[in-house]
């Protein structure tokens, strides 16, 4: 038992936040002025950009920085991490969009929690922070498969813009990493908690290499301002430690003082089209509900996978009929999400899942196409980390407990270690996102501003059935290896990306390499959407690294983005000083 | 009431309705904390915490929402249906988590997940819905409500939920899919109970952690404020069948 006194808490006493002191306060040390107004909705600003989430929170840093006079719209708030984000599970559920969408489909995915975020940072608040590259093999899954799609650029495009967001994050992790082209990370890999040693070792006994303590995007070593991890477990609760990394502590600041406006608590409800086929700036709804117009040269939608197709459908206007930027008519399909499931082993020794970060192990071994399998591309094996919510659900769904019976095996929650597949599911047309507005048919349903909101259809296909049916197998396998008396899954699935992808060709997609769209020359998109495959990799670190491509891009590009319609598919040098500080 | 305080009042009969201690069949004793850590007390731990998270937990346990969402008919027939979903027949009365004011108060806000299946009416009126079918499936097989009826026959007419094989109701049940209800009700159930410190400190789960943290990740082994596992057997009570082994979905 113990010997520690709860009269003297290790490391003093704690500093509590001052009441209002006029600062945000983000993690125990980094302090920002909050942000103030710097433009008016009749100022004509260079760029308006929709959502300050992974993608956009590096955009308007990387645009600020070069001197254009940029806003970042985000629906939620801007947060004081100190003040209003707790260290508790149930506490922490206004981190993501919990606004309605309907799901649909023959395998209807669960929204919400798991997969977006509201407020500045947007999802990279609330991920878990595992930050793999794509392997070269996922640029070409078409040509290599016949397959899904290739997309419109290569490995190596993206390969500086990895390097570069990886220190600015910055990633902790092995220096030697085996898998897609290999590479080191710029801080050291992270202690293993019990679930880490639980991969590690089924992993061994099986002969499957794994990599320990990373990469994730978590601090193993201060940086800055920024404290080191504490291994307290609740990353995706938001990280009060400001360890782990989110675009809210490591862009966002920078952007402010280099002249960029956030407006929080800002909906964006439509893309206004001015003349001669040019967007002219964005509709938006305040936090008292008004509805104003912001007057813009360039618009960046950085929505994520479901909010930026809603928005581009509800833009729809003569001469954009289906949606802006559809004429290709692909704009809310291709989406995808990666298989989740999650594989619970019970261990005869305590485990204590609870601790450590939930990513820090995993194995990239399954990644590629086998020709001795029977489906096309592969999957990843991850460590996770539900707290007690999550895993009571989980064992409600894996085990079909209720009653004295769920209880008893929640006594046990110690004693269980979960893992996660995270398997490549392929683009098919029929995934689609549309808007709930009835003109398909279905069933109407609109948000708090009247606006019809986003209705999700996911179905399986043979080739993702067998992939999981293999990789659920495997990940079973690794458990029992590691000692595992019992074992159960849960079927779930983990991130969304699609649904306006980039493309070589007009009419195959939504927008450019650099996200421009094909139809407007003045109106982007940039985040997850873009994704035309998508990899077992979590997709964080690419839609960081492909927003400073696309910084570049406009940079590279100047005034010619607000004037001309020409389209200059040549590659941007890639900029190292415009990191963050 | 922030704290809980140690219920010694005897119960005036021994109810059934608590785990059994399988050497001798008696019912274990009525417990402040169920579960293989005596002594874990996460609120002790308060002053190692921050104040928002303080503040949150606090709130959590010292008050309790008042009931606006569910009638007082509706709510009878809930309140049972939540005692059999998560039983807490095992805890002293001053420490039982209240889950019914957390599910109202979710529905009256109308909190939801971020989500709504094509084929489910809102989380409100699916509520409603199950509700009144609870009660029609009680009426038809034993002629009374469902709050009324003992232990084994609410489990038997839940479990026919669980196992979507309702014995009547089946019109109103046909409004939406039975399997998706079961799974926010008892989501639902667990996002109330297991929220809770006094949830915690059953399961050995250590509660918030900052600015503190962890200093021992391997090994399963317990920090300096946390308690080693100390087993015992336990059997679920004698009149129960929700313990039995569920089909899986593998």
């Amino acid at each position: 038992m113990s010997l520690f006194s709860s009269e003297a808490p290790l490391g003093g006493p704690f500093d509590h936040p001052a009441k209002d002191d006029g600062l945000k306060h983000l993690g125990p040390m980094q302090r920002i002025k909050a942000p103030q107004r710097c433009f008016n909705d009749s100022d004509l600003v260079d760029y308006a950009l929709v959502g300050v989430g992974s993608a956009g929170g590096v955009l308007v840093q990387r645009l600020a920085r070069a001197g254009f006079k940029v806003i970042g719209f985000e629906a939620g708030p801007f947060w004081d991490t100190e003040r209003q984000w707790v260290s508790d599970e149930a506490g922490s559920r206004n981190l993501y969009w919990n606004d309605l969408r309907i799901t649909g489909g023959k395998d209807p995915l669960a929204l919400g929690s798991n997969n977006s975020g509201k407020g500045v940072g947007g999802g990279s608040v609330h991920w878990a922070s595992f930050v793999p590259r794509l392997h070269p093999s996922d640029f070409e899954v078409y040509t290599r498969d016949g397959v899904g799609a290739d997309w419109p650029i290569d490995y190596e495009d993206i390969e500086p813009y990895y390097e570069l967001l990886e220190r600015e994050m910055p990633v902790a992790g092995p220096a030697y990493y085996p898998w897609g082209k290999p590479h080191g990370h710029p801080y050291g890999p992270h202690p293993m908690g019990e679930v880490g040693n639980v991969l590690i070792k089924g992993c061994t006994a099986l002969g499957i290499p794994v990599s320990a303590g990373g990469p994730v995007a978590i601090l193993s070593a201060s940086h800055g301002n920024r404290p080191h991890c504490i291994y307290r477990g609740f990353c995706i609760q938001g990280c009060k430690v400001g360890a782990k990394a989110s675009t809210l502590i490591t862009h966002v600041p920078d952007a402010l003082a280099h002249g960029a406006e956030i407006r929080d608590n800002a909906m964006v409800s439509r893309i206004g089209m001015g003349k001669n086929g040019s967007v002219n700036g964005v509709h938006y709804f305040d936090a008292e509900g008004i509805e104003h117009f912001q007057r813009a040269r360039a618009v960046i939608v950085c929505g994520y996978a479901l909010e930026t197709p809603r928005l581009l459908f509800n833009s729809a206007c003569p001469g954009h009929e289906f949606g802006l930027a559809n004429s290709s008519g692909t704009l809310g399909k291709y989406l995808m999400a990666q298989a989740g499931n999650v594989i619970l082993g019970r261990f005869d020794n305590l485990i204590r899942q609870y601790k450590a970060p939930p990513a820090h192990a995993l194995t990239e071994e399954f990644y590629e196409t086998d020709p001795k399998r029977d489906f096309a591309r592969g999957f990843a094996v991850q460590t996770v980390g539900p707290l007690p919510i999550a895993f009571a659900k989980q064992m409600m769904t894996a085990k079909g407990l209720w009653g004295w019976g769920l209880r008893r095996a929640m006594m046990d929650y110690n004693h269980w270690s979960p893992l996660g597949l995270l398997g490549e599911i392929l683009p098919w047309e029929d995934n689609r996102i549309e808007v709930a507005d009835g003109r398909n048919g279905r069933q109407e349903a609109y948000d708090k501003f009247g606006l019809p909101v986003a209705q999700v259809t996911f179905s399986l296909r043979d080739n993702d059935k067998r992939l999981i049916e293999f990789g659920k197998n495997k990940v079973m396998d690794i458990m029992r290896a590691a000692g595992a008396t019992e074992v159960v899954q849960e079927q779930r699935y983990a991130h969304l990306v699609g649904g306006a992808r980039m493309s070589a060709t007009a009419d195959t997609g939504v927008c450019d390499k650099f996200g421009r769209t094909w139809d407007v020359p003045n109106l982007f998109v940039m985040d997850g959407s873009v994704f035309p495959t998508q990899g077992s990799a979590n997709p964080g670190l690419t839609i960081q690294a492909l927003a400073a491509r696309t910084a570049d891009y406009l940079l590279m590009q100047g005034e010619s983005i607000f004037t001309s319609k020409a389209r200059d598919l040549s590659n941007p040098p890639c900029r190292r000083d415009l990191s963050p500080t | 009431m922030l704290l809980r305080k140690e219920d010694d009042s005897p119960e005036p009969n021994v109810q059934t309705k608590r785990p059994l201690d399988p050497s001798t069949a008696v019912p274990l004793e009525l417990k402040t904390t169920p579960g293989y850590y005596p002594g874990l007390h996460a609120l002790k731990q308060q002053k190692f915490w921050d104040a928002a998270t303080r503040k949150l937990v606090f709130d959590r346990v010292g008050s309790t929402p008042p009931i606006r969402f569910f009638t007082p008919a509706e709510a009878a027939t809930m309140q049972a249906v939540v005692d059999r979903v998560l039983p807490q027949d095992d805890r002293t009365e001053a420490t039982r988590i209240a889950i019914l004011p957390g599910i109202d108060d979710r529905l009256f806000s109308n909190r939801i997940e971020g989500y709504r299946y094509e084929d489910m009416p809102s989380d409100q009126d699916a509520y409603r819905i199950a509700i009144k079918a609870i009660e029609a499936i009680a009426q038809k097989i034993h002629g009374t409500s469902f709050h009324n009826l003992e232990t084994m026959k609410q489990e038997e007419i839940l479990q026919s939920l669980h196992d979507e094989k309702p014995e009547a109701a089946e019109a109103l049940l046909k409004a939406f899919n039975l399997k998706r209800f079961w799974s926010m009700l008892v989501s639902d159930c667990c996002a109330v109970y297991y929220a809770h410190p006094y949830a915690w400190d059953e399961i050995g789960f250590g509660g918030p952690a900052y600015p503190r943290g962890y200093m021992r990740l391997e090994g399963g082994e317990a920090e300096p404020w946390e308690v080693d596992e100390q087993r015992y057997d336990w059997l679920a009570p004698e009149d129960t069948i929700s313990d039995r082994p569920q089909p899986t979905n593998d």
